[in-house]
């Protein structure tokens, strides 16, 4: 009966899919936006590079708004959808090379310069002349990122370009984003649900849900803030009382021959030391608290005060889609 | 922008090879105007139907076939597969109109086509006695426009219904709807001499014929003078419209579409 209703009348409500989200990106910078799935992450990129018209508020990139798709604009920056691609599937990737060059109007001994340093970076090689539905994942999405490069953009909108991948070919594509925004100063817009990738590059991250921005500015910075203790795990010879474990640390756990042990930063190298002068120690080990955790906490709006903690004047603003 | 199409084009010629099984078969699709042909053929064993001999009917259909296979459009089933896909997003990115992508695609189609069909036509044109062609250099110019013209209709139309991808998920049933109506009143099913004159009064005005049945006739030398210039202008009109509907679409549509699925 649901269905035979859904039939005849169906039912639309809007949803914001981004609101209010406002953020100012310097060129060369790279930044990290975090957020669960259906946080506004794509859409805030598919604004940022055009495909989405906002509803309200205003976006500029590089001087140029998005959704006018000016080719002046287009041939300025590369969007990345790790699940999207713009290779052709049943052709060599160096098919779709080529159709680049000539739609980017990539002149000759630049689009040879260009290709020559991807293929030392990424190791394409043999994989330029294989059909690309013969590719690997890992082997295609090296494809996939040197077709975006081919122009060499200015800015680069990353989404979620390590996503099934295996845990090598993630540090390889991590390491080339870095080497290539160090060496093009390219700005770097990434979203990635692995922690690592957001970790490894950048300095600075968005976290967003729901539309809204939780946090914006220095990992570190927010990293000290929720989380302004390192984690000592111990493991003893021989059990020991718990209580005497208090002086060194709160105790988040301890079962008398192994405990755990928040210690705060500033005083964790002194507590370690004095610890192993003065208790037994099998192991010891000095951790920082999970990425994951920390984001959790931001997102469960455990962290007060968090704001957009990033001093800003609103350039790129792109905001609200409904 | 010719450095864009050759590029393109080499592309889509790569991918046809690739494809090549698939293209016949879609020819085969077009060989509805062959057994058309035979049906008629065996109609007008009493006589002349409306003015057509069997030597006509196998001028008609003989041409038709090369005419349709010039025609042949598929860009809005791309179109609809694109959006639905949410794979027109990287399309959009390029700072080229996705379209020049299917136009070049379509282009290198047709040589393939060429290649196969026109020999047979050739020879089953020379073969049959009796078929009457206005071969002048000018018909013949006269009939090259009309072609592109036809092309040009057929291919704006077709990308323009599959525009409607934008707004509806049933794409599919508008584009069948319009080949259906397409095959039968551009002439592909009877020459349109067959319809009542009634009927051939009201088509006059509608892009239909201008997709076939008007290139047909300049070749067989039956269109001319006046009734020709009309019908160019009539044709020219109509493709005017369909590009400039497209490009007006185009516009509106690109701002709802909300790219999907990536």
């Amino acid at each position: 009966m649901g269905s035979l209703r859904a039939f005849v009348a169906r039912k639309y409500r809007t949803v914001k899919a981004v609101d209010d989200v406002s953020f100012d990106i310097e060129a060369g910078e790279m930044v990290g936006f975090l957020g669960p799935n259906g946080a506004g992450k794509t859409t805030t990129l598919k604004v940022l590079s055009g495909l989405l018209y906002p509803t309200s508020g205003t976006a500029t990139v590089l001087g140029f708004t998005p959704h006018k798709r000016e080719p002046a604009y287009l041939k300025q920056f590369t969007l990345v959808m790790g699940q999207k691609q713009q290779l052709l599937w049943d052709l060599p990737a160096i098919e779709t090379f080529l159709i680049n060059q000539a739609i980017y109007e990539i002149p000759r001994d630049q689009y040879a310069a260009t290709l020559k340093e991807l293929d030392q970076l990424l190791d394409l090689g043999p994989l330029l002349k294989k059909q690309v539905r013969k590719l690997s994942l890992g082997e295609r999405m090296k494809c996939e990122l040197a077709a975006a490069l081919l122009h060499r953009p200015k800015v680069l909108f990353l989404d979620e370009p390590t996503i099934g991948l295996d845990v090598t070919m993630q540090v390889r594509i991590r390491d080339f984003i870095a080497e290539y925004n160090r060496r093009h100063g390219a700005t770097v817009i990434l979203t990635s649900h692995y922690m690592a990738d957001v970790t490894a590059l950048c300095d600075r991250i968005i976290v967003i849900d729901k539309g809204k921005v939780l946090y914006d500015g220095n990992f570190r910075a927010l990293i000290e803030r929720v989380a302004p203790y390192k984690i000592l795990k111990l493991q003893f010879e021989q059990p020991v009382a718990c209580e005497q474990l208090a002086a060194f640390g709160d105790i988040a756990s301890c079962d008398g021959m192994t405990a755990v042990l928040h210690v705060p930063r500033s005083q964790a190298a002194e507590a370690a030391a004095r610890l192993l002068t003065q208790v037994e120690v099998d192991d010891v080990n000095f951790e920082d608290p999970p990425v994951e955790d920390i984001i959790r906490e931001v997102f469960a709006g455990r962290v007060a005060g968090l704001g957009t903690a990033h001093e800003q004047t609103p350039a790129v603003n792109p905001a609200g889609a409904g | 922008m010719w450095r864009k199409y050759l590029a393109l084009s080499k592309a889509a010629w790569a991918l046809i090879v690739e494809y090549r099984a698939q293209i016949v078969i879609w020819m085969m699709n077009s060989i509805l105007m062959v057994i058309m042909l035979l049906v008629w053929l065996s109609i007008s064993r009493e006589g002349a139907v409306n003015g057509y001999t069997a030597a006509d009917f196998v001028a008609y259909f003989m041409l038709g076939w090369f005419v349709r296979n010039l025609t042949a459009v598929w860009a809005s089933w791309e179109l609809d597969f694109a959006i639905r896909e949410g794979r027109l997003s990287p399309m959009l990115l390029r700072p080229i109109h996705p379209i020049h992508n299917e136009i070049a695609v379509n282009w290198v189609e047709k040589l393939l086509r060429i290649l196969i069909v026109a020999p047979i036509i050739t020879v089953v044109l020379i073969a049959t006695p009796g078929v009457q062609l206005n071969l002048s250099p000018l018909n013949l110019l006269a009939f090259v426009i009309s072609v592109a013209g036809a092309w040009l209709i057929a291919f704006m139309s077709d990308y323009l219904i599959g525009m409607l991808a934008f707004w509806t998920t049933q794409t599919g049933a508008f584009i069948q709807g319009f080949y259906g109506i397409r095959l039968v009143l551009s002439g592909v099913i009877a020459p349109l001499a067959m319809f009542p004159q009634a009927v051939q009064d009201v088509l006059r005005w509608l892009p239909f014929p201008y997709m076939l049945n008007f290139s047909v006739s300049i070749a067989m030398g039956r269109v001319q003078g006046e009734a020709m210039l009309l019908g160019f202008i009539t044709q020219w009109a109509w493709a005017a419209f369909f590009v400039i509907a497209v490009w007006v679409a185009w516009k509106i549509a690109i701002r709802n579409y909300s790219a999907v699925g990536a």
